[in-house]
């Protein structure tokens, strides 16, 4: 840019001398001009006078031939005729040597003067026409009075010639000397100016000469640099442009662009139509106002270069083969300022798919290793003996799932029958799972009842529907093999199973009610007692129950704190459970002091599921309608969650108590409480344990 | 601005955390500020703009009442000279965007730092 400023002075330096040599060259032709027409009227002059010189001599010359014409009395017309033609010239002559000589006026005065009185002799002379011969017979030929008249004037004209004919031309040899001297020295000074003239020539021609060279030499590396630019930008593997005001991309862009944009027109597109149909319109109406931002000057480089919008773009596109594929860039800008502020914005597009796609399976590889650590706490906080007892349950439940699976089928009802089967069973797995905090085991089961929940909303059922779910199911038994593998490795690091502070059971409970109040949001306290004492047949039983009847209470049944406020009920709710002998048997009650049942709500749910039809649902009575929780199919949770929403819960919990032999009853006050109570029938091994 | 003596700025915290707004009152380390309010929403913060005139704002972006980035519009309207940084949990970049172009002067995404607080409001002070 220097370089380029300097040279650019330079050539109207180069510029500057060329035309003051121009001017002084038209000066010093004009001189010469005017010289040259002044030597050539003093050489004019010089001729005249050299010619005058010698018309003196001539004329006394002319006046003794006329003499001697008279003397020997001889035909004196032509001598006289050759006399006044020399006078006139001289006269002729001398007039244009006075028109043109201005140099020596007093000289040519005094010429004048005695040519003159020359003149005033001679002119009679030439002027006689008399005869001046008479013939005699004595004397001959002798001269006739006018003759002898014209003789005396001849001489005295002779007489006056050789006395002032050498004066008169030395006078008009001074004028030719001084002429000559005139002439000579404006030659001189013709020739030094010509030499001036050809010297300024040869500098002109030399400093154009300068100019070329240097401006050729100049445009060399000016290509040269050109071609050096262009290399880069055919090879950097960075897209490279500059953006000018408007947005639009500069004539100077590199080769990169076509590979990631599948396109070469870039010079004078706009920013706005390159990416217009490869990312949503919002980001670029945002990159746009970013963009904006860049010329405004106003926040420093770093700050941008956080908030740009553009750092990561996925864009789809065909490769080379015409497949589409997907790849990340990523746009970074930088202004490029000059004397007057930001004169382009540079933009640098990387492709960073690569480096993208590697975060993202460090990511998943973080997760799984996160999940597998959680899976792992998980299992050492869990009481070997539940979490055997856990997968073995869950290994019993799959074997059932399986079973079901293989059941013949050919309706769309029996289809559906089976599906409802399989997710009551994943729900119950999925409630002990979260209890024992096995959440990785918990999240597939969630998952896998999402799958089932996609089947149930299909119009028609087939074999076919069921494919992903066998495939799904064969992933969760191998992940429980893992489990149960590293369930025994922990076994035998662990010494012996630590005693259990207190009931088992207990804190299992204790533990899923805190994780339950912190999903939901809500605060409880949570008390347990007599569950020591369930004998050995009722544990799974009464286990699967309780949980279901938790996470019931968390979304259904305890209030969030503010709305307990509002009821002006105690912020922190109530949940109790408590195991005993009762009559005949055991007892298990399960109480919350949440938002209990209202009989209507419950109707609704029923009929919006059609599990009742209207008329049926006007016939009846509050308990039969509270009846209805425990029917199949029944949730009035608004939204699905791990905990509930699905249909599945109360009906579980009655097929249950149903098979142990057992009874249920539910009874509720709206808004004040719900209350489970469970009977189940006495068995032998208990009363003995017991008593 | 002139000589040598040290110009003293106006500090007004607006955030609907009064933990984040005692948060960004103690890690600020900068003689030159002096706290003139607090607000929690945006109607609240316009209030205590127009009658302590700060020069120096920090800028929650999701608050009742009114939000973070029409209030920054309100602000330079009324007073085009306040340095404005956004300090917000929005990590989306046309959040930021919006809040540049509606007159803010930096963004500082939540959670922060003591160090990137100081070095926000240094840049804004620069």
């Amino acid at each position: 840019m220097t370089a380029a400023g300097n040279w650019g002075s330079r050539y109207i330096l180069a510029i500057g001398i060329g035309a003051a040599l121009a001017v002084a060259m038209g000066a010093a032709l004009l001189m010469g001009f005017r010289l040259a027409t002044q030597l050539h009227a003093d050489i004019g002059s010089l001729q005249t006078a050299s010619a005058l010189q010698a018309y003196p001599i001539e004329v006394g010359r002319e006046l003794d031939s006329l003499r001697e014409h008279l003397e020997v009395r001889a035909y004196e017309g032509n001598a006289r005729a050759a006399l006044g033609e020399s006078v006139r010239h001289f006269d002729e002559n001398f007039r244009a040597l006075q028109a043109a000589d201005h140099g020596d006026a007093a000289r040519l005065d005094r010429i004048n003067t005695q040519w003159r009185r020359f003149h005033a002799l001679i002119d009679p002379v030439i002027g006689f026409h008399a005869e001046p011969y008479i013939d005699s017979d004595t004397a001959g030929t002798i001269l006739s009075q006018a003759g002898r008249a014209q003789f005396a004037r001849v001489r005295r004209a002779s007489l006056y010639a050789a006395e002032h004919a050498q004066a008169l031309r030395h006078e008009l040899a001074a004028i030719t000397g001084r002429l000559q001297t005139a002439a000579s020295a404006a030659a001189v000074r013709l020739r030094g100016l010509l030499l001036g003239g050809v010297l300024a020539a040869l500098v002109l021609a030399a400093a154009a000469a300068w100019l070329l060279i240097s401006r050729s030499r100049h445009e060399r590396a000016a290509r040269e640099a050109q071609e050096r630019t262009r290399d880069i930008m055919r090879t950097v593997r960075e897209g490279f442009f500059l953006l000018d005001a408007g947005h639009r991309i500069g004539s100077v862009w590199s080769d990169a662009l076509i590979r990631m944009f599948n396109r070469e027109d870039f010079a004078g597109l706009s920013f706005h139509d390159l990416l217009k149909d490869l990312v949503p319109s919002e980001t670029l109406a945002t990159a746009a106002k970013y963009i904006n931002l860049l010329w405004g000057e106003r926040a420093h480089e770093n700050l941008m270069k956080s908030i740009n919008p553009l750092s990561q773009v996925q864009i789809i596109r065909e490769n080379e083969r015409g497949v589409k594929e997907t790849r990340y860039l990523q746009f970074d800008f930088h202004r490029v300022s000059g004397p007057r502020g930001i004169k382009h914005v540079l933009c640098s597009v990387g492709d960073i798919t690569s480096s993208v796609l590697l975060s993202r399976e460090l990511q998943e590889s973080q997760g799984n290793a996160n999940a597998q650590l959680d899976m792992l706490i998980g299992m050492m906080r869990t009481d070997p003996v539940q979490l055997v007892s856990f997968l073995d349950t869950a290994d019993a439940g799959l074997r059932l799932i399986n079973a079901i699976m293989k059941e013949p089928a050919r309706s769309d009802a029996e289809f559906r029958r089976k599906l409802e089967g399989l997710l009551r069973e994943l729900h119950s797995l999925k409630g002990e799972a979260a209890a024992l905090e096995l959440h990785s085991i918990a999240e597939r089961l969630h998952a896998l009842e999402d799958l089932v929940g996609a089947c149930e909303a299909r119009q028609e059922l087939s074999g076919a529907d069921f494919l992903p779910l066998v495939l799904k199911l064969d992933e969760m038994l191998a992940h429980l093999r893992g489990v149960r593998e590293i369930a025994s490795r922990l076994a035998l690091t662990r010494e012996t199973p630590a005693p259990a502070a207190h009931d088992p059971l207990a804190t299992t409970l204790e533990t899923m009610a805190a994780q339950l109040a912190r999903d939901h949001g809500k605060r409880w306290r949570f008390d347990a007692s007599g569950l020591a004492g369930v004998p050995p047949r009722y544990a799974q039983t009464v286990k699967d129950c309780l949980i279901q009847m938790l996470r019931n209470s968390a979304v259904h049944g305890i209030e969030t704190p503010q709305l307990r406020r509002s009821r002006a009920k105690s912020e922190i709710g109530r949940v109790s459970v408590a195991f005993r002998r009762g009559e005949g048997g055991y007892e298990l009650l399960f109480e919350d002091d949440g938002a209990g049942i209202a009989p209507e709500t419950v109707k609704e749910a029923a009929l919006r599921k059609h599990l009742i039809t209207e008329s049926e649902a006007a016939a009846m009575d509050s308990r039969a309608a509270m009846a209805l929780i425990f029917r199949p199919g029944l949730s009035t949770a608004a939204g699905v969650s791990m905990d509930a929403g699905r249909g599945v819960g109360m009906d579980v919990v009655a097929r249950c108590i149903r098979a142990a032999g057992g009874r249920i009853g539910v009874s509720t006050n709206p808004g004040k409480f719900t209350r489970f109570k469970i009977t189940l029938p006495a068995t032998d091994d208990s009363d003995s344990a017991v008593a | 601005m002139n000589g040598t003596a040290k110009r003293d700025f106006k500090l007004l915290i607006v955030d609907d955390s009064n933990i984040v707004r005692r948060r960004i009152e103690r890690s600020q380390e900068f003689e030159e500020l002096r706290l003139v309010g607090t607000a929690g929403n945006g109607a609240e913060a316009l209030e205590l703009f127009s009658r302590t005139d700060p020069d120096v704002v920090t800028m929650d972006l999701t608050m009742p009442e009114m939000d973070g980035i029409e209030c920054i519009g309100h602000m330079v309207a009324m007073k085009p000279s306040v340095r404005i940084l956004v300090i917000s949990a929005l990590a989306d970049k046309a959040t930021a965007v919006e809040a540049m172009e509606r007159g803010a002067n930096g963004f500082l995404n939540k959670p922060f730092t003591d160090r990137q607080l100081n070095e926000a409001i240094a840049e804004l002070l620069r």
